[in-house]
């Protein structure tokens, strides 16, 4: 355990801790983008920006949260002027990549930007390059996607801007997309994302699709568990569940007629 | 002293007070969360309380590809943690018996978590079809 000082306030962290874990643990309100709790923390979005002092030092200096480490003694401020400053330097660009996004417009309005002070990108979609989809789909272990090109020309694509091959469409890269910039479209038992078209399963009792085959077959072969579990959707499972306790209970009822408790 | 969330399908009049005690018990920002415990009804005035067993060997976390559903030490149940969640949806199929569900809009999967040791269903369940007790 050491302690530290977020904004004058005396904190005690398990070693190891994130400055953004620690902040945050303290409620403290920290912005973050490109952060999620399931993966390695990044620094792309320079959005969690703190300002420190080490002991010993009298200069203080900013650092991303997300990925320094708390240690003994430090003095953290994560709404100090040299912090907001930074921070809406931070949106201002942010807002002049994607000005139509209503995620980065609402995050720059609460930082007082209506408007960039950059012109403003009008041709670029809404991707702020803070690569969470590359990382949680090489986290799961498909690496279906990746950055591709250099400088400004940077983007996010599959291998050859192809439909990518190694990818399951389990659409995890879609909805942990900050700006909601990954299209996946689910229609008629298909789900399409990346260009490339997925067969769903399908409740063998109500037909309602819930999952792609290529991600349940992924799911099944490293969790062990018996593909007989993804054959009902939620809603099946449930009435087959209380048709079964309640068997299980009175199995003389009519209820129980047909259930193999 | 080990206490279990226990279900009585025999005693469940159908009410569904359960279901509104939980959805405001999950109550976010002054909106009712979508109810963790789902009342079914199986035969003419037969009703049965649906709801997480929390089973030791459970299909949703070793669905799970991130470690998101983990057993919480002190309550004994299976909790899920949304900022770890990657909204892939796996846990909710692999679950046989349906306890899990995912609330829109923030597709977030959600489940019983006992109220972290004070289940309002239990609480509020007029027939004691839905009982927390000691064993």
């Amino acid at each position: 355990m050491l302690n530290l000082d977020i904004n004058g306030r005396r904190v005690t962290v398990r070693k190891g801790t994130t400055l953004l874990a620690a902040c945050r643990e303290a409620g403290f309100e920290v912005p973050t983008l490109c952060h999620h709790e399931a993966l390695e923390p990044y620094g792309a979005c320079r959005l969690c920006v703190v300002e420190v002092r080490e002991p010993g030092r009298a200069k203080s200096r900013i650092v991303t949260a997300c990925n320094y480490p708390a240690k003994a003694g430090l003095q953290v401020e994560t709404d100090s002027e040299a912090v907001t400053e930074t921070r809406r330097e931070v949106l201002d660009l942010l807002l002049a990549r994607c000005p139509a996004s209503p995620e980065i417009r609402k995050l720059a309005a609460a930082q007082g930007i209506h408007r960039s002070s950059y012109p403003p990108d009008q041709n670029r979609d809404n991707c702020i390059l803070c690569g969470l989809c590359v990382r949680i789909c090489d986290h799961l272990g498909y690496s279906a996607i990746s950055q591709a090109g250099r400088g400004p020309a940077r983007e996010i694509a599959p291998p050859l801007k192809q439909p990518p091959p190694d990818c399951v469409g389990c659409g995890s890269c879609a909805r942990i997309c900050p700006t909601g910039n990954i299209p996946m479209v689910e229609r008629n038992g298909m789900r399409r994302i990346w260009d490339r078209d997925f067969e769903m399963v399908k409740c063998s009792q109500c037909g309602r699709a819930f999952i792609t085959k290529e991600y349940m077959a992924s799911r099944v072969k490293d969790s062990g568990l018996p593909e007989s579990h993804f054959e009902l959707c939620d809603e099946c499972s449930r009435v087959q569940t209380a048709k079964t306790m309640y068997a299980h209970m009175v199995p003389a009822s009519p209820a129980a007629k047909g259930v193999t408790p | 002293m080990t206490r279990m969330l226990t279900v009585t399908p025999t005693r469940c009049i159908g009410c569904r007070t359960c279901e509104v005690a939980c959805a405001f018990r999950h109550a976010e920002q002054g909106v009712p969360g979508r109810s963790r415990v789902q009342v079914r009804n199986v035969d003419r005035d037969v009703w049965v309380p649906i709801l997480c067993l929390q089973c030791d060997e459970a299909a949703c976390v070793k669905a799970c590809p991130v470690f998101a559903l983990w057993r919480d030490q002190d309550t004994g149940a299976i909790v899920v943690k949304e900022d770890r969640c990657i909204r892939c949806n796996a846990c909710v199929p692999a679950c046989p018996f349906g306890n899990l569900a995912v609330e829109h809009p923030k597709q977030a999967v959600i489940k019983c978590d006992i109220c972290g040791g004070d289940p309002a269903c239990a609480q509020f369940c007029p027939t004691q079809a839905l009982e927390y007790r000691e064993y």
